[in-house]
């Protein structure tokens, strides 16, 4: 276990060093095609250290506990850290923990690890050298796949994710939008506030807001939608929120602020959560079953 | 009629079937522990159900309301733990930290209106809640447990003593689990994206971590007991900072949406 604590040591070491010269991880610069190559080159180092397990000690120790619990302490560690101070997005430091080297290179060492016990597993259990039930080992693969897939997926496609703030005026239709750094872009996608639904309760807090658009494609389709909080309307890739309104104005409110979002990656992440369920579930009705007698 | 000036009256007598049923435990009088707990249970349980239906809304928006939900699912996670493990002491703790909570809501109700704000009204918000503190109850019975080996066990402990603990925690585990995902599913509903590392997430993103890390350090080195005890012990705290510890951290003012007053 201590090689374990020097390894991820060294990485954060590293980790520090790349902060200090290239400043905070660009994230932006992960669009596609970028995401999608660094994945596969990722998938192709892990295919690569697996298979040469059994020439370099290290490789084999990778897939090991000795490797997995100093890493999450490290995990843990600079978690905490990023929940005790507080979040800017422009920070350089510490103060923006998803951009911070010895951060991303911990939580991308996990992932290494979890896609190492996966292979390892799955070649055990291909040779006939499992110790395991087959039960035991579905719901290792359910765990161990659907956190790669979900952390993986999430972080490099983060980058494709648009996202814009549109203000919608009553009667008027609008195909302009403010990205994240509040500049404006033409979307492919135009949008007709038909009316804007407030109810209150008897204490004057709000019960429902919502609103009724009129969605025009590029194509020249026209779709009629009431978007609500909690119910996005899907059309053509985007999901459009119910955001905001005037609040000094409440019910008299004349404009209705829609938030638009694609992810292109959404389906892989999904399907990673889904296995991370289905592996909850698993732990939940097997529980700590006990390591067969002759396991190491 | 309000179902809240009512609380004290259904609390005491599900205090008093659980202590009943803690004695009956420490008398190795099991079928009466079974009983006078799962009947306490039921009694809190009403309590709540009546709570949900004149409030017309499910009362998990407070923090009053989410430790009322503790206070039935301590004495439950302990009556498992009874029922599977047999330590005759569980039911004492369980019913005890129920107490806790229950006099924190008497004292400090915060059970107000009927009023939802647009952003709960979905269907993930009872299933988010309630799968998390069934969890934390979980979570809590496994903390007594490292709590009861470090403090009252004398002479080293076998690491076969820890399978109970070791049960809670991949039971609880399971729940963060679900309680993590549902409220990334929901988020995506609700605020367009399933995972902001908003404070709340950040700290559940620990607690889910360092409950891993306890799971992965018993598989790999079952015999280092102590370091395991204390993680879970630490682990528990994280927990709580991330329940409510969270509304006293200078980082994380104005910067969760996960504050419903």
């Amino acid at each position: 276990m201590l090689d374990g604590f020097l390894l991820v040591g060294g990485l954060v070491a590293v980790g520090l060093l790349l902060q200090w010269a290239v400043g905070p991880v660009a994230w932006d610069a992960f669009a596609f095609p970028v995401n999608a190559l660094v994945l596969t080159a990722f998938v192709a180092t892990i295919v690569t250290v697996h298979a040469l397990r059994r020439r370099v000690r290290l490789f084999h120790f990778l897939a090991t506990g000795g490797a997995a619990v100093p890493a999450l302490v490290a995990a843990v560690a600079l978690t905490i850290v990023m929940g005790l101070m507080r979040q800017d997005a422009h920070g350089t430091g510490m103060d923006h923990m998803t951009a911070f080297w010895p951060f991303v290179l911990v939580y991308a060492y996990v992932a290494l690890l979890l896609g190492l016990v996966v292979l390892r597993r799955l070649a055990d259990r291909l040779a006939g050298r499992s110790h395991h039930s087959r039960w035991q080992d579905v719901a290792f693969l359910l765990n161990h796949v659907g956190l790669f897939l979900t952390m993986t997926t999430a972080t490099l496609g983060n980058a494709d994710i648009q996202r814009y703030q549109m203000i919608t005026t009553l009667g008027q239709t609008e195909w302009r939008a403010l990205d994240d750094q509040r500049r404006v872009r033409e979307l492919p996608l135009a949008i007709r506030l038909e009316r804007f639904i407030m109810e209150a309760y008897a204490d004057g807090s709000p019960r429902r807001f919502a609103s009724e658009i009129q969605i025009l494609t590029r194509e020249g389709r026209a779709y009629a939608a009431t978007v609500d909080v909690n119910h996005p309307v899907k059309v053509a890739g985007w999901k459009i929120y119910q955001h905001g309104y005037d609040t000094q104005r409440g019910a008299e409110s004349e404009i209705s602020i829609l938030q638009l979002v694609r992810d292109p990656w959404l389906p892989a992440v999904y399907t990673g959560i889904g296995m991370m369920l289905a592996g909850a579930a698993c732990l939940f009705l097997f529980g700590a079953r006990r390591k067969e007698k002759n396991a190491v | 009629m309000n179902a809240w000036d009512y609380f004290l009256y259904f609390a005491l007598s599900a205090l008093l079937l659980w202590l009943a049923g803690a004695f009956a435990a420490w008398r190795r009088r099991r079928a009466a522990a079974f009983w006078l707990t799962a009947l306490g249970l039921g009694v809190f349980l009403t309590y709540i159900l009546w709570l949900w239906a004149s409030l017309e809304r499910p009362p998990l928006r407070t923090m009053g309301e989410t430790r009322l939900w503790y206070s039935l699912f301590l004495p439950l996670a302990g009556l498992l733990v009874y029922v599977r493990w047999r330590y005759k002491w569980i039911l004492s703790f369980s019913t005890l930290m129920a107490t806790v909570f229950i006099a924190v809501n008497l004292l400090r109700p915060e059970i107000h209106t009927r009023a939802l704000m647009p952003a709960l009204q979905s269907p993930w918000f009872a299933p988010h809640v309630i799968v998390y503190m069934f969890a934390y109850a979980l979570l809590g019975a496994a903390m007594l447990m490292a709590l009861w080996l470090l403090a009252f066990r004398r002479g080293p402990i076998a690491d076969n003593e820890l399978e109970g603990a070791d049960n809670l925690v991949y039971s609880g585990q399971a729940f963060l689990t679900f309680g993590m995902l549902f409220g990334a599913l929901w988020a995506k509903e609700a605020w367009g994206h399933y995972w902001s590392w908003d404070p709340k997430e950040t700290w559940a993103a620990v607690t889910w971590l360092s409950y891993l890390t306890y799971i992965h350090l018993r598989l790999s080195r079952p015999r280092l007991v102590p370091p395991a005890l204390w993680l879970l012990l630490l682990s528990f705290v994280l927990l709580q900072i991330c329940w409510w510890g969270i509304n006293y951290l200078p980082s994380a003012q104005g910067a969760s949406v996960h504050t419903y007053g």
